[in-house]
C-alpha cells in the first residue's frame, strides 16, 4: 500500500490511497498530534513524548484528570513531600480539586503555573 | 426600531444576535466575563462592557452588573438570548424597571409559566391536554387502583411526595394494579413517610416535539410549526429537526392551535417554545403539554431554515412595538437538522472539555450554517457550557438533509480538544436514524454501543500517513515560528482611546 501525501494548506492534506483520496486535517500540540478524517479524530502522543515518559520510569507524575485552571501550586523544586500531601489545587467545571502526592518523595519538577489553562493527562508536577 | 441594544450573553448565541442587529442597523453592546475579554462576541460587537470575574455568577448571572453596563453604554433594550438571565423574571422586570426594553416575554408571562406544575394546571383549564393524572380523593388501595383504570394503561403510580423516580411503579395490565398499589404505597411510606399516592398516565416511548410561537404586542400569536427533539442524551438534546416525521398537516395544525392556546392563557409576546410529549397510539397520535420555554431556543435554527424567517429580527421587531405580519397554518419547505457540536470527551462519560481550537474549520456548501461563537486559536474556558458551535443543515427532504449533515459532520474539523463530532456522526450513521425510528429513550438506549464502537477505532492509514507527515513538518520548523497571525493576537485595541 502506497500513500501519497500532498499538503494543500496549513494543516490540510491530500491523502491519496489505491488511487481513493482523503482530506485530513492535523494539529501539533505540546504532548502529540491531533488528526481528523473522514469525521473520527485521534490523539497520537509524538516520539518527543514517549521519549519523556521512558525516561520517568520509577518516579511518579502528576496530572489533571480534566482540563482544568490551576489555583495553587504549593510545592516547589527540591520540596519534601509526603503521600496524602497536597501539592496542587485545579478548578474545573466550578469544582476545586486537590492534586495529592501519591508517595513520600522530593519534588523534581514543576511543569505549570498559577492561573494557567492545562489539559487533562499532561503532568504538572513530578515525584521521585 | 432601536438604534442600540445590549445582548446579555456569550458565545454563539450572542454572536448570532449581533449578525442580526448588523444587518438591521442597530448598534450592539457585548459584555464580558474576564474569561471571555477576547471572545468572538466581544471582537464582532461595536462596543463591549466588562461585568465582572469569570464565574458567571458574578458576571452573566448578575442582572445588577447587566443593567449597569446597559445604562453606562446607552442601549435601549436588552437581549437575553437563551440561558443565564433569560428566564428570569425578575431580570424582565428590572430591565423595564430601568427603562430597557427587554426583549423578550412580559415578566409576569415568564413568572406564569415558569411553575411547571402552575403551567400545566394554567393550560389545562384552556383544554390544552396535559398527561392525564390524578391524586385520588379516597387513597384506599381498591380507590387507586380504579383510578389506574381511570387514567388508563399503562399507568405509573408515584408518591405524591416524592422526586427522582423514587417508588414510582408501573402498571401495564389491570390485573397487577393492586399489587403495584400496595409496593408502592410501601415504599413511599419509607422513603417519604407519607403513603399518599398519585396516578399518572405513562406515555411510553414518547417523541419530543415542540411549536415555535411568536406574538406581537397588538394580539397577533401565531406558531411556526414543529421542532422534534427526541433524541436527547440524559435530557439534553443532541440533534434536532423541522418538520417531524411523526407529524402530518393535521396534527400540526391541532399541536399549533394547542400551543397558541396555551401562549394566549399566559398573556405571552415575543418569540417562546411551547414543548409536548407525543405518543402513537391504536387511535392515532395523542400530544400532552409539558412545558412553556419562555426564550429564543438554541434549536430555533431548523425553523428558521424551513419556514425562511429570521427569528431574531422578528423578536427585534416585536419588542420595538412593530406588527407582526405573519400568519399561522404555512407549510414548512424541505427538512432542516441541527447537530450540537459539543467540547466533550464521550470516551470518558462526556466529560466537559477545555482548550485551545487549534484547529477549527467550518464546513462549507449549499444549505450549511454554522452558528459558532468561536474562531480558530480561540480557547473553550472551563467556566461555561461547552457548546462550540451548532451546525444546520437543509435540504429538499430527509434523506438528503441527512446526507449533507454526514458530508458537513466529517468535514468539520475540531482539533486541540476532544469533541462529540465522531459519536454525531455515529448517531447521524445509525439505521434507526435514518428511519426516523426514534424516541426520547432511543438515544440512552444506544449511545454506550456507539461510545464502545467509536473506542475501538484505530486510525485510518490516510489519518496515520497525513500525521507522519506533519510531525516530520512540525520537526523541521522551529515553535516560535508557529504563532497565528497578528491581527488575532494582537487582542482589543481601540483607535483613539
Amino acid at each position: 500500500m502506497k500513500a501519497d501525501v500532498a499538503a494543500i494548506g496549513p494543516g490540510v492534506w491530500r491523502v491519496t490511497i489505491d488511487g481513493k483520496a482523503t482530506t485530513v486535517w492535523t494539529a501539533v500540540d505540546d504532548a502529540g498530534m491531533w488528526v481528523h478524517a473522514d469525521g473520527r479524530v485521534h490523539y497520537l502522543a509524538n516520539e518527543a513524548d514517549v521519549r519523556r515518559s521512558r525516561t520517568r520510569s520509577g518516579s511518579h507524575d502528576l496530572s489533571a484528570p480534566m482540563p482544568a485552571t490551576v489555583r495553587a501550586v504549593l510545592v516547589e523544586v527540591g520540596a519534601q513531600v509526603h503521600a496524602g500531601d497536597t501539592v496542587v489545587t485545579l478548578e474545573a467545571m466550578k469544582m476545586e480539586l486537590a492534586l495529592r502526592a501519591p508517595s513520600d518523595g522530593t519534588i523534581t519538577a514543576v511543569h505549570c503555573q498559577v492561573g494557567e489553562l492545562v489539559q487533562a493527562g499532561v503532568p504538572l508536577v513530578e515525584i521521585a | 426600531m432601536f438604534h442600540r441594544i445590549l445582548i446579555a450573553n456569550r458565545g454563539e448565541i450572542a454572536v448570532r444576535i449581533i449578525r442580526a442587529c448588523r444587518e438591521l442597523g442597530i448598534e450592539t453592546v457585548a459584555v464580558y466575563s474576564d474569561a471571555d475579554a477576547r471572545a468572538m462576541h466581544v471582537r464582532l460587537a461595536d462596543r463591549a462592557e466588562r461585568i465582572g470575574p469569570a464565574a458567571a455568577q458574578e458576571s452573566y448571572l448578575s442582572a445588577s452588573a447587566i443593567i449597569d453596563a446597559a445604562r453606562r453604554s446607552g442601549a435601549q433594550a436588552v437581549h437575553p438570548g437563551y440561558g443565564f438571565l433569560a428566564e428570569n423574571a425578575g431580570f424582565a422586570a428590572a430591565c423595564g424597571d430601568a427603562s430597557l426594553v427587554f426583549v423578550g416575554p412580559p415578566p409576569d408571562a415568564i413568572a406564569r409559566l415558569g411553575s411547571k406544575t402552575a403551567a400545566r394546571r394554567l393550560v389545562a383549564e384552556r383544554a390544552v391536554p396535559v398527561v392525564p393524572g390524578e391524586v385520588p380523593a379516597d387513597q384506599s388501595d381498591e380507590a387507586i387502583a380504579a383510578s389506574v383504570a381511570h387514567v388508563g394503561l399503562p399507568a405509573l403510580i408515584k408518591p405524591s411526595a416524592g422526586g427522582g423516580g423514587i417508588g414510582m411503579r408501573t402498571v401495564l395490565g389491570s390485573e397487577s394494579a393492586i399489587d403495584q398499589v400496595r409496593a408502592a404505597r410501601r415504599d413511599a411510606l419509607a422513603a417519604f413517610g407519607d403513603g399518599t399516592l398519585y396516578v399518572e398516565h405513562l406515555v411510553e416511548r414518547p417523541r419530543h416535539v415542540e411549536i415555535q410561537i411568536i406574538g406581537d404586542r397588538h394580539g397577533r400569536l401565531v406558531h411556526l410549526g414543529e421542532r422534534e427533539c427526541s433524541l436527547q442524551r440524559r435530557h439534553q438534546k443532541v440533534i434536532e429537526e423541522s418538520p417531524s416525521v411523526a407529524v402530518n398537516e393535521a396534527l400540526r395544525a391541532d399541536m399549533g392551535e394547542a400551543a397558541v392556546t396555551a401562549a394566549q392563557a399566559a398573556g405571552y409576546q415575543n418569540a417562546g417554545t411551547v414543548e409536548f410529549l407525543l405518543e402513537q397510539t391504536a387511535h392515532g397520535p395523542r400530544f400532552y403539554f409539558l412545558e412553556m420555554n419562555t426564550r429564543l431556543q438554541v434549536e430555533h435554527p431548523v425553523t428558521e431554515a424551513v419556514y425562511g424567517v429570521d427569528l431574531v429580527h422578528a423578536q427585534l421587531r416585536v419588542a420595538a412595538g412593530e406588527p407582526l405580519d405573519w400568519h399561522s397554518g404555512r407549510t414548512p419547505r424541505g427538512h432542516a437538522i441541527e447537530a450540537r457540536i459539543y467540547a466533550e470527551d464521550p470516551a470518558q462519560g462526556f466529560l466537559p472539555q477545555a482548550g485551545p481550537l487549534r484547529l477549527y474549520r467550518e464546513p462549507r456548501g449549499p444549505g450549511i450554517r454554522v452558528d459558532s461563537g468561536f474562531e480558530e486559536g480561540d480557547a473553550i474556558a472551563v467556566h461555561y457550557d461547552p457548546l462550540i458551535a451548532k451546525l444546520i443543515v437543509q435540504a429538499e427532504d430527509r434523506e438528503r438533509a441527512i446526507l449533507r449533515l454526514r458530508a458537513a459532520l466529517a468535514s468539520f474539523p475540531i482539533l486541540g480538544v476532544r469533541t462529540n463530532v465522531p459519536y454525531l456522526l455515529a448517531v447521524v450513521e445509525d439505521d434507526s436514524f435514518a428511519r426516523g425510528e426514534i424516541d426520547t429513550t432511543w438515544l440512552d438506549r444506544q449511545t454506550a454501543a456507539l461510545v464502545e464502537s467509536l473506542a475501538a477505532e484505530q486510525p485510518s492509514p490516510a489519518a496515520r500517513a497525513a500525521a507522519s507527515h506533519a510531525l516530520e513538518r512540525a520537526q523541521r520548523v522551529p515553535h516560535a515560528t508557529r504563532t497565528a497571525d497578528p491581527w488575532t493576537t494582537l487582542g482589543a485595541w481601540r483607535l483613539g482611546s
